[in-house]
């Protein structure tokens, strides 16, 4: 045992130096009481930092070259917009990464936001309802299934997010019924195949859906 | 196929609900029980061990999870392992978003740690399962020694009766909402560790000398070491920090003012404080002030009003219906706000008992709590009284005068103390 003649108190364990005081210590150390922990983890996210960086430099680029050369407009700020677009995606990515079906129904509502706002920026041409929401969602609803299918979900972890998606296919009806489309097959498709699983989903587990419902949903 | 996908679920005890929404990596909600044995622990008996104990706990089983309107805990089929303690102590048990158990059974050469996450259980709860697990070890290690020996939990409950949630049990809606301001307290000041480590620093002395040392004063053992506490804060401040008042905030176990056998949440809080600036410094000073705060504070009467208005807040319908996300803001800010009114936080577990035949192969149990500010922590078993310190500041500076005040009363202590990292040993 170790002992602290300024402080007057005995210690255990491996210390070179009173704990209290910082002073030395007499007698004979004795094991460990705790395991001795590596240090301070170097920072995280290096990777990360460095695209932030080059995203700085890429903007201030952009903006020095577009400044100098005005004459085609200012094409700078889609490269801004999109910029800010892809960090969004990766910031939501990033967030949710430790539930990869919550990653999913949030990427799912962000690009629909994403997509819509570029289409109407740039002259709403329609591109955006026409095809992009029609055949996006029916992936994301794939996603979706094959997540969990693949890591073998319990229904209480992926029946809600499953709900979310298969609603989300319901939405190109919007449009659709609104008369703002050239195209309507992909849209059609869409809504039909969301119908069929819904259909599916509410015969087969409404009633843990319900259940699941509930626990969220608690007040 | 119906029953498999619908697992159990049990909404958040009153005192439970704050604790996901204010954890963070500074303050992770964490605490620890620990029992040393007098022989290496066994990680193979010790696995076969926790098995069984779940099977009494089985809430112990379930994981935390975000509904719209407040975090709920759900059965889980996750594995539980016990594992050896290669993490630093209270480190982070919830994430946000990762799906895991709320406690961890660690091992170190003869120690065995429970560490638990505030929104499973609190200290009573948490130290019954620790003894439940430590009783199984012992009788799958010495098999045949302890013939008939039966565990006799601090309290004896079925296995509803410990996932009730006992605030519910007793609330009765206040006339009048008795909940105020408490006047801003002085606040330690330091060099702070990294956001996940702690300081820990463990005094252990013979309970004899120290009980005869409060009762020489006329005091209990929670009171004289409060009054200690306070003192060694006390001695750090600057003078003009001396108006604002020194506050520490102590834990009340509520079964022992109402009958109850949950293993959840059970458990209000009491302030303690002291204005340093009325010039009495003396021991005796700070003990009169003390011990009338908890002759004053520590009635059923004052402790059914406290809970209940707690539990009314629960109750409030707008606040229910608030979304989860802004239900977090409003928690954290209130946390903070609460936290302004205290300094450091002392709560005596008191004494542990385990079954007499057993006591011979335990040593000690210990225990100590994650602090966002200085935590205190105190247990009693076999004569030994334990005061262990959990802080976020590198420099032992209250811890340091505490124990030196100790030793002048000649009181013989043995510290142990956490080395915070690799580095700082040389």
């Amino acid at each position: 045992m170790l002992h602290c003649p300024k402080c007057g108190v005995s210690i255990w364990g491996s210390m070179r130096r009173c704990p209290l005081c910082q002073g030395p210590l007499t007698g004979t150390t004795e094991e460990d009481v705790y395991p001795l922990l590596p240090g301070e983890a170097k920072p995280h996210w290096l990777f990360l930092r460095l695209a932030g960086l080059l995203t700085a430099i890429a903007l201030a680029v952009c903006t020095i070259v577009n400044c100098c050369f005005p004459a085609g407009g200012w094409w700078v700020q889609f490269v801004a917009a999109g910029l800010a677009s892809a960090w969004l995606l990766i910031g939501v990515a990033l967030r949710k990464r430790r539930n990869p079906m919550k990653a999913i129904v949030w990427l799912l509502a962000v690009v629909l936001a994403l997509v819509l706002i570029w289409d109407r920026r740039t002259g709403f041409n329609g591109w955006s309802v026409n095809f992009v929401l029609p055949c996006f969602i029916p992936c994301m609803q794939l996603a979706v299934t094959a997540t969990m299918r693949a890591l073998r979900l319990r229904p209480a972890d992926y029946l809600l997010y499953l709900f979310l998606c298969v609603a989300a296919g319901f939405l190109p009806l919007i449009p659709l019924l609104r008369g703002m489309l050239w195209t309507i097959y992909p849209s059609a498709i869409c809504v039909g195949i969301s119908a069929i699983a819904l259909s599916a989903l509410i015969l087969f587990r409404g009633k843990a859906l319900k259940e699941e419902a509930i626990r969220r949903g608690h007040l | 196929m119906a029953d498999k996908s619908l697992p159990s679920w049990w909404t958040l005890d009153n005192a439970a609900k704050i604790f996901p929404s204010t954890g963070s990596a500074h303050d992770s909600k964490v605490f620890r029980f620990a029992c040393e044995l007098r022989e290496p622990v066994d990680p193979g008996l010790l696995q076969a061990a926790l098995d069984q104990t779940l099977e009494r706990f089985p809430i112990y089983r379930s994981v935390l999870k975000r509904g719209w309107f407040w975090y709920y805990l759900e059965d889980s089929a996750l594995p539980v392992r016990v594992q050896p303690e290669n993490l630093p102590p209270c480190y982070p048990i919830y994430p946000a978003g990762r799906r895991s158990l709320l406690f961890r059974v660690l091992y170190y050469r003869r120690r065995i740690s429970l560490e638990v996450y505030h929104a499973l259980t609190d200290g009573s709860g948490a130290l019954c399962f620790l003894c439940a697990l430590v009783y199984e070890y012992l009788l799958l290690r010495e098999p045949g020694r302890f013939p008939g020996t039966p565990l006799d939990l601090p309290y004896d409950a079925s296995r509803s009766q410990r996932q009730a949630d006992s605030f519910q049990t007793y609330y009765e809606r206040p006339a009048h909402r008795a909940l105020g301001l408490s006047p801003a307290a002085y606040q330690l000041r330091g060099e702070r560790l990294p956001k996940d480590r702690l300081a820990i620093l463990e005094g252990r002395m013979p309970l004899n000398r120290v009980l005869a040392c409060a009762r020489a004063r006329g005091v209990t053992l929670t009171e004289w070491t409060v009054a200690i506490l306070l003192r060694a804060i006390h001695s750090g401040m600057r003078v003009r920090d001396c108006k604002k008042p020194v506050v520490i905030t102590v834990p009340v176990n509520l079964r022992n003012y109402f009958p109850s056998g949950s293993a959840r949440n059970f458990f209000a809080t009491i302030n303690v404080g002291y204005d340093f600036s009325k010039g009495e410094h003396s021991l005796d000073a700070v003990l009169a002030e003390v011990k009338r705060s908890f002759q004053d504070k520590l009635t059923e009467e004052r402790m059914r009003a406290q809970m209940n208005s707690l539990c009314a807040l629960e109750h409030n319908v707008p606040l229910r219906l608030t979304p989860l996300p802004v239900k977090d803001a409003i928690l954290r800010l209130a946390n903070w706000i609460a936290a302004q009114g205290v300094t450091a936080s002392f709560s005596n577990v008191g004494k542990v008992s385990m079954p007499k035949e057993l006591e011979a192969l335990i040593r000690r149990f210990s225990v100590f709590t994650s602090a966002g500010m200085l935590q205190a922590c105190a247990c009693s078993f076999g004569g030994e009284y334990t005061v262990s310190f959990a802080s976020p500041f590198r420099d032992f500076e209250v811890e340091r005068v505490f124990f030196r005040e100790l030793a002048q009363m000649g009181i013989d202590i043995v510290l142990t103390a956490n080395l915070p990292s690799e580095k700082e040993e040389g």
